[in-house]
């Protein structure tokens, strides 16, 4: 960690700032940011849950049930699966309507954040 | 029959373990922290005074099992055991195995933790005293077919809940007749997993009520105190998120309803230590849920309106000693607790792991930081995602709101995501602001988390600037060289480190 003087918005600033991983860490004006730094941004790193039909793991944890079978239709909202992480039960939906392609994973499965779980296609 | 401990064994780990450690030496009492492998880089075992070893980080092999802690209990020789809260808290079981093998529990009775344990036999209590109940279901048929049909004769929406359940896990509310099967099995498999038992009840679920809860105390002459109420409607799924003492909207009658229904619950049950009883409050009456057999996370807002140290209470009370408080219990001020979730909370509240970088919790009058890692500690996927507690009082729950701001606003945690941006949102909306959130208020305002804006120019600019001012802490890598890929703005910003 470092303090570093800064002008910001009119004033000179002392802030803590440390870069761990890759990102930068800073507090200024009361809030704490984090900054990624690299120009590739690795995939899977911060991203998680649903987006365009790819269902991830949000959080490492365990797969406690799976609600569809591969190639069945499911619409947009259906539950897909369930997995637990930090105690708590969280159910992953379909983000769109569509079939639900092949899944490599089984109940009981430890998953790792930003795991491909299912893939729906349309 | 007074017994003074010369070591209390510490079968928890995180904050509420630094707490016990810290009551341990106030009352000159060695505490042996009984830990994970993991968890050799915490706070509490760098606290402790002997440290032992109960097994692995998964918690069912390490901080649930009961012989693992039993054994490192009789190895390091100690005379009570405090099991803080989670965990083995309220497991009648390890209670039982405590008594047998001469190590005094600091808690209540297994009798005690298995009659409120089990929340069927513990509204069966409530309602052998006329206690206020919430209409529900709680028989012993738990065939699905016979929960599906009794959920459709209380009315929807209805909460599932694991009759072991506790702590928001086992716990689902079923909206509508189609979501019944998929929501009882859930709580059922919760309960499995989480407590070893799938057997549920339902129970009409009251919307837009607030939670509240009594803290009440049994000492040790036998006498059951009420020590008044927290608030703690501020919740997500269930989790409790902000607790305040006291509640901004119960009037004298309904306190005094709700103390002297905990009290006489407590006393039913000969009940002997720190217990909470929670209550539902619609608005116009309240409704007793469940009561907790241990000390609870929320409990600093209890001892800063009052001015009592409970931990103490409660190792003194096991030791057979009277309390010093009892007849004078008065509340003055208020006081807020939030609670501090390594989560992303621009990712909708997904817990945050990895090593804790700097971390700075400044003091300042009537602020408390209950603080279970420091920095080079990893907070893992293994436990719960609290890493932290902070609380406030002051005078007036407007004075103590606005401490809290500014507290939270000096709170720096590098190296894992805070719900820190959260609870500034939470404290200043208004509905919170003018003390009338219910128990839907998370949901109805912030089930969609934080939406994370683009940085602008200049923090683009402070960014880069910030970038070159800086060497990776730990291991700089190889791949640190190309990070610094981004063209750096030149106007404008001036950063320089500053000598030390």
């Amino acid at each position: 960690m470092k303090w570093l003087k800064v002008e910001w918005q009119g004033r000179t600033l002392k802030i803590p700032a440390q870069k761990l991983q890759g990102k930068i860490w800073f507090h200024l004006d009361g809030e704490t940011h984090v900054a990624e730094v690299s120009s590739e941004r690795r995939k899977g790193n911060s991203t998680g849950g649903n987006q365009d039909g790819v269902l991830t793991a949000p959080m490492p944890g365990k797969i406690l049930k799976i609600f569809k079978s591969s190639g069945e239709e499911v619409c947009q909202g259906d539950p897909v699966l369930a997995m637990e992480a930090m105690k708590m039960e969280y159910t992953l939906e379909a983000d769109r309507d569509g079939k639900l392609g092949e899944m490599s994973i089984q109940v009981g499965d430890q998953v790792a954040l930003g795991q491909v779980l299912a893939k729906i296609e349309e | 029959m007074a017994q003074r401990f010369k070591k209390i064994g510490i079968a928890n780990r995180g904050e509420v373990a630094v707490r016990i450690i810290r009551a341990c030496q106030e009352l000159g009492i060695d505490a042996v922290l009984l830990h994970s492998d993991v968890d050799q880089n915490s706070r509490a075992y760098r606290m402790a005074d002997f440290t032992e070893e109960i097994g692995p980080a998964p918690s069912s092999e390490s901080y649930l099992n009961i012989e693992a802690n039993i054994a490192a209990a009789i190895r390091s020789g100690v005379d009570a055991v405090h099991p803080g809260f989670g965990f083995l808290s309220e497991n009648a079981d390890f209670a039982k195995a405590c008594e047998k093998n001469g190590i005094v529990f600091i808690g209540p009775t297994s009798e005690a933790i298995q009659l409120f344990g089990d929340k069927v036999s513990a509204k069966n209590l409530v309602e052998s005293i006329n206690g206020p109940l919430i209409p529900g279901y709680k028989g012993d048929d738990q065939m699905l077919g016979r929960l599906m049909k009794e959920a459709d004769a209380i009315g929807y929406p209805v909460m599932v809940k694991a009759a072991a359940g506790g702590g928001g896990r086992g716990l689902k509310v079923i909206r509508k007749a189609s979501e019944a099967k998929e929501m009882i099995e859930s709580a059922q498999r919760e309960g499995k997993n989480a407590f070893g038992s799938s057997r549920v009840f339902l129970e009409k679920y009251i919307e837009d009520a607030k939670h509240i809860e009594v803290q009440i105390f049994g000492d040790a002459s036998g006498k059951v105190h009420s020590l008044f109420e927290r608030e703690c409607s501020v919740q997500r799924r269930h989790q409790k998120i902000i607790e305040e003492a006291l509640s901004p909207s119960l009037d004298d009658k309904l306190r005094n309803k709700i103390c002297s229904a905990a009290v006489q619950i407590a006393q039913a049950a000969k009940y002997q230590g720190a217990g909470t009883v929670e209550f539902l409050f619609d608005g116009k009456d309240v409704y007793f849920m469940e009561m907790n057999t241990r000390l609870q996370v929320e409990h600093p807002v209890t001892e800063m309106v009052l001015g009592v140290d409970l931990v103490k209470a409660q190792i003194l009370t096991a030791m057979g000693e009277p309390l010093l408080w009892w007849d004078d219990l008065k509340p003055r001020g208020h006081a807020i607790e939030c609670r501090i979730y390594a989560e992303d909370p621009y990712m909708n509240g997904v817990p945050s792991v990895g090593p804790l970088g700097y971390c700075s919790f400044p003091e300042g009058p009537f602020r408390r930081f209950e603080v279970g890692f420091e920095e080079g500690d990893e907070i893992t996927s293994n436990y719960d995602s609290m890493i932290a507690k902070v609380i406030v009082w002051d005078e007036s729950r407007t004075r103590a709101i606005q401490k809290m701001e500014q507290t939270l606003k000096d709170t720096v945690i590098f190296g894992v995501r805070t719900n820190i941006p959260l609870l500034f949102q939470i404290l200043s909306h208004e509905e919170f602001v003018r003390g009338e959130m219910t128990t839907g208020f998370f949901e109805k305002h912030f089930s969609k988390g934080l939406k994370k804006s683009d940085w602008s120019e200049s923090e683009k600019t402070l960014i880069q600037n910030l970038n070159r001012n800086l060497v990776e802490g730990s291991s700089a890598s190889g791949s640190d060289t190309s990070s610094v890929a981004i063209d750096p703005w030149t106007h404008g910003w001036n950063t320089s480190g500053r000598p030390s």
